[in-house]
C-alpha cells in the first residue's frame, strides 16, 4: 500500500507542475501588460513607452516563458509569490490574512455538509419509503438544484435582515461564521446525503445485511453497523470531489457576506488584472485541488481493507 | 415423541414487489426436531428459501410479504410476532448459513469480532471469554490458525473458508434450529463434501435442529433424516430420506430423482430433465400445479387440488399428493 500511496503521490506533484505551467501561460497569454500595470501605477496615466520596456526588462518579462516559468516555480517554493500589482503588498502577506479566513469557511462547512449529509442520509434509510423519506428527498432536491447565491440571498432576508439573529455582513464573531458556512455546506451536503441514501439503500439489499438480520440485528443496527461501513469508500471519495468544489462556492460566498478571505482577493485581482495576485491564488487552488484529493485516496486506501492488506496478500 | 423445536403449520406467504405478487408458499405444514435433519429440495423458485426465511423476518429489502398460518418455536407463533421481537428469534434461536459466504459475509468487517459479539449478545459473555469462544468456534468449524482468521477479512479467505465462518458465525449464538440455505452450491465440488461432513459433524455433537435447503441430491442422501420435496409452494411429497429417494411417488419428485445423474443405478436411460417450465404463481389456479408438465396428468388433475396422502413409512409417515399414482399403484396407506 505504501508503494501505491508514493506513486500517487509522484504523481500528483507531476500534476501541480503541470497544472501551474498551464496556468501560468494561460496569465500571461492574457490580454494586458503587466509593465504597463505597473507603469502606470507608478507615473500615473502619461506612462511613456521607454519606462515600460525598462519596466518589463527588470522584472525579466522579455524572456522566454519557460524561462519565467522557473524562475516563477522557484520564487514560489521560497514562499515569495510576488508583489500585488493592486495593493502592492507582497501576496504572502495577504495569504497570510486571507487563508484563515477562507480555510475557517471551508472547515466549517465541510463539518455541516458532513453532518447534514450523514444525518439526513441516515434518517432518510431509517425511514425508508415512508413519508419522512419523501421530504428529505425533497429537502436534499432543493439543496442540490439551488444556486449558492439564492440560498445565501434567502438565508440573510430570513435571519439577518428579518429575525435579525446573526449578522450578514462582514465579520463580527463567531455567529459571523454560519450564513456563509451554510450557504457553502448546502449543496455538497445535499449531492453527499444523496450519496448515502443511494449506496445505504444498495448495501441494505445485498446479502450481507440479510446476513446482519440474521444474526439477530433490528433495521437501525443492520443500517449503522453492516450498511453504513460499506458507504465509506463512495462517501469519502465524494466528499473529496465536493470539498474541492466548495472552494469555487467560496468565491461566491465570500463576497456575500464580505469576507476578506482568498475568494474576495481573487476576484479582485481579476477585475484589477493583478495578474501576480491571479496567479499566485491560481496557484493556490491547484495545490489545494491535489492534496485534498491525495489525502482522499490515503483516507479511502485506510479504510478499505483490500487495498489496507493489499502488501500483505 | 418431544415437541419439535420449529413447527410451521398451514403455512401461506404472498410476496408483493411494486411490479409482481406471488403466492410462493400455499399452505404448507412441517415440522422440525432437536437433532435432526430436515431436507428442502425442488426447482430454483419452488419456494425453499421464502419458505424457511419468511417467517424469521429475512426477506430482501423491497419485497413485501404476508403470512399467515402458524409458524412456533420456542413457545412463541412467529407469524404473529412483531418485527422487533422476531429480531431477538434470530441469532439466539435460528442460525443462517447463506448460498455465497464472499457475499453474505460483510466485507468491511473482521470474522472474528462478528462472532465475538454475538456471543456476547446471546450468551452474555466477557469481551475476553467472547474472543476465546470465537477462536474455539472458529477452530471447531475446521479453520486452520483461528487466532490469526480471527482478525482476518472475508476477502483474505477462500470460499471454503468463508462457508466454515459462516457456519461458525450461525452458530455463535448456540441457535437451536441452523438454517442452511444451499450452503454448498457455490463451492467446489471438494468443499462441498467437507461443508457437508461438517454440518453433519455439527449435528452429531450438538444435537441441533437442520433445515438443509439444496439442490442437490446427493447432500440429501448424505445428511437428511426427512425430506420435504417443494413444488410451487405447495409440498408435492414428504416423508424419510430413505423412502422418498428411493420410492418416490409423486411424478415430479420421480422426475427430480430422474434429472440427477447417476443417483440410481435402475435409471438407466441417464439424465432426462422434466420438461417444462415451473408455473406462474402469480395466478392461483384451482388443481395441481404440476398438472401441466405431468406425464399422467388427467383432467381430474386441473379442477381439484391434490392432498397429501400417506402412502407408507414407519415412524415417518411418507406422504404424496398425487391420486392418480396412488391410485393406479395402489398406493393408499391409510394407518
Ligand atoms: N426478491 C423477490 N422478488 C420477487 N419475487 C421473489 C423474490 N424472491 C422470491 N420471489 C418469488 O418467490 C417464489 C419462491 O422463491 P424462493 O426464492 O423461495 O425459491 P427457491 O426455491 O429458494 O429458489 P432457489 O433454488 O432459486 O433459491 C418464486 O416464485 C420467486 O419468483
Ligand atoms: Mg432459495
Amino acid at each position: 500500500m505504501r508503494r501505491m500511496f508514493l506513486r500517487r503521490a509522484g504523481l500528483a506533484l507531476l500534476l501541480m507542475l503541470a497544472a501551474t505551467a498551464l496556468t501560468f501561460a494561460l496569465v500571461t497569454a492574457a490580454p494586458g501588460n503587466v509593465a504597463a500595470l505597473i507603469a502606470e501605477r507608478a507615473a500615473g496615466p502619461g506612462a511613456d513607452g521607454e519606462m515600460i520596456a525598462r519596466i518589463a526588462d527588470e522584472l525579466g518579462l522579455n524572456d522566454p516563458l519557460p524561462v519565467r516559468y522557473v524562475r516563477w516555480l522557484g520564487d514560489t517554493f521560497t514562499g515569495d509569490f510576488g508583489v500585488s500589482l493592486r495593493t502592492g503588498k507582497p501576496i504572502s502577506e495577504e495569504f497570510a490574512e486571507r487563508i484563515p479566513v477562507t480555510a475557517t469557511l471551508l472547515a466549517g462547512g465541510g463539518m455541516l455538509a458532513l453532518f447534514y449529509s450523514l444525518g439526513l442520509g441516515l434518517w432518510g434509510a431509517t425511514s425508508n419509503g415512508r413519508f419522512a423519506d419523501r421530504i428529505l428527498h425533497g429537502i436534499a432536491l432543493i439543496g442540490a438544484s439551488t444556486p449558492n447565491f439564492f440560498v445565501a440571498a434567502l438565508l440573510v432576508i430570513v435571519f439577518a435582515v428579518g429575525l435579525g439573529w446573526i449578522p450578514s455582513f462582514g465579520l463580527y464573531g463567531w455567529t459571523s461564521w454560519i450564513l456563509p458556512c451554510v450557504t457553502i455546506a448546502l449543496f455538497p451536503g445535499s449531492v453527499l446525503a444523496r450519496v448515502v441514501r443511494v449506496n445505504l439503500q444498495e448495501a441494505m439489499a445485498r446479502p450481507f445485511a440479510t446476513t446482519g438480520f440474521a444474526k439477530g440485528m433490528n433495521r437501525g443496527e443492520v443500517l449503522v453497523r453492516e450498511a453504513l461501513p460499506n458507504i465509506a469508500i463512495p462517501y469519502i471519495t465524494t466528499f473529496g470531489a465536493q470539498f474541492t468544489l466548495m472552494i469555487i462556492g467560496a468565491i461566491v460566498v465570500e463576497r456575500l457576506f464580505g469576507l476578506n478571505g482568498i475568494g474576495a482577493f481573487f476576484i479582485e485581482a481579476i477585475r484589477f488584472r493583478d495578474f501576480v495576485g491571479m496567479q499566485a491564488v491560481l496557484t493556490l487552488f491547484v495545490v489545494f485541488f491535489v492534496s485534498v484529493n491525495l489525502f482522499v485516496d490515503l483516507v479511502a486506501m485506510l479504510v478499505d481493507p483490500r487495498l489496507r492488506r493489499a502488501r500483505r496478500a | 415423541m418431544s415437541e419439535p423445536v420449529y413447527a410451521v403449520e398451514d403455512l401461506v406467504i404472498d410476496l408483493y414487489t411494486p411490479s409482481v405478487s406471488v403466492r410462493a408458499v400455499d399452505r404448507v405444514s412441517f415440522a422440525i426436531n432437536a437433532g435432526e435433519t430436515l431436507a428442502v429440495v425442488g426447482e430454483s423458485g419452488s419456494g425453499k428459501t421464502v419458505m424457511t426465511l419468511g417467517p424469521l423476518g429475512l426477506m430482501p429489502e423491497g419485497v413485501t410479504i404476508d403470512l399467515r398460518g402458524s409458524a412456533r418455536a420456542a413457545g412463541k407463533d412467529l407469524v404473529k410476532m412483531s418485527p422487533k421481537k422476531l429480531s431477538s428469534l434470530r441469532g439466539g434461536q435460528f442460525g443462517v448459513i447463506f448460498q455465497d459466504p464472499m457475499s453474505a459475509l460483510n466485507p468491511m468487517l473482521k470474522i472474528g469480532p462478528q462472532l465475538a459479539e454475538q456471543a456476547r449478545r446471546f450468551a452474555g459473555l466477557s469481551p475476553a471469554a467472547a474472543r476465546a469462544a470465537a477462536v474455539s468456534l472458529l477452530a471447531r468449524t475446521g479453520i486452520p490458525d483461528p487466532e490469526d482468521r480471527y482478525d482476518r477479512y472475508p476477502h483474505e479467505l477462500s470460499g471454503g473458508m468463508l462457508q466454515r465462518a459462516m457456519i461458525a458465525l450461525a452458530l455463535a449464538a448456540r441457535p437451536r434450529v441452523l438454517i442452511a440455505d444451499e450452503p454448498t452450491t457455490a463451492l467446489d465440488a471438494t468443499v462441498q463434501a467437507q461443508i457437508l461432513a461438517l454440518l453433519r459433524q455439527i449435528q452429531n455433537e450438538d444435537g441441533i435442529a437442520v433445515a438443509l435447503i439444496t439442490h442437490d441430491i446427493g447432500a440429501v442422501s448424505v445428511l437428511a433424516d426427512r425430506v420435504i420435496v417443494l413444488y410451487a409452494g405447495r409440498i408435492a411429497e414428504e416423508g424419510s430420506a430413505i423412502d422418498v429417494l428411493t420410492s418416490p411417488v409423486h411424478p415430479y419428485t420421480r422426475g427430480l430423482l430422474a434429472s440427477v445423474p447417476d443417483f440410481r443405478s435402475d435409471t438407466a436411460s441417464g439424465t432426462r430433465e422434466i420438461p417444462g417450465l415451473p408455473p406462474d404463481q402469480t395466478r392461483v389456479l384451482p388443481g395441481c400445479r404440476f398438472a401441466d408438465r405431468c406425464p399422467q396428468a388427467e383432467a381430474s388433475c386441473r379442477t381439484k387440488r391434490p392432498v397429501l396422502t400417506c402412502v407408507g413409512g414407519n415412524e415417518v409417515p411418507h406422504r404424496a399428493a398425487c391420486p392418480i399414482v396412488i391410485r393406479d399403484e395402489g398406493l393408499a396407506d391409510n394407518d
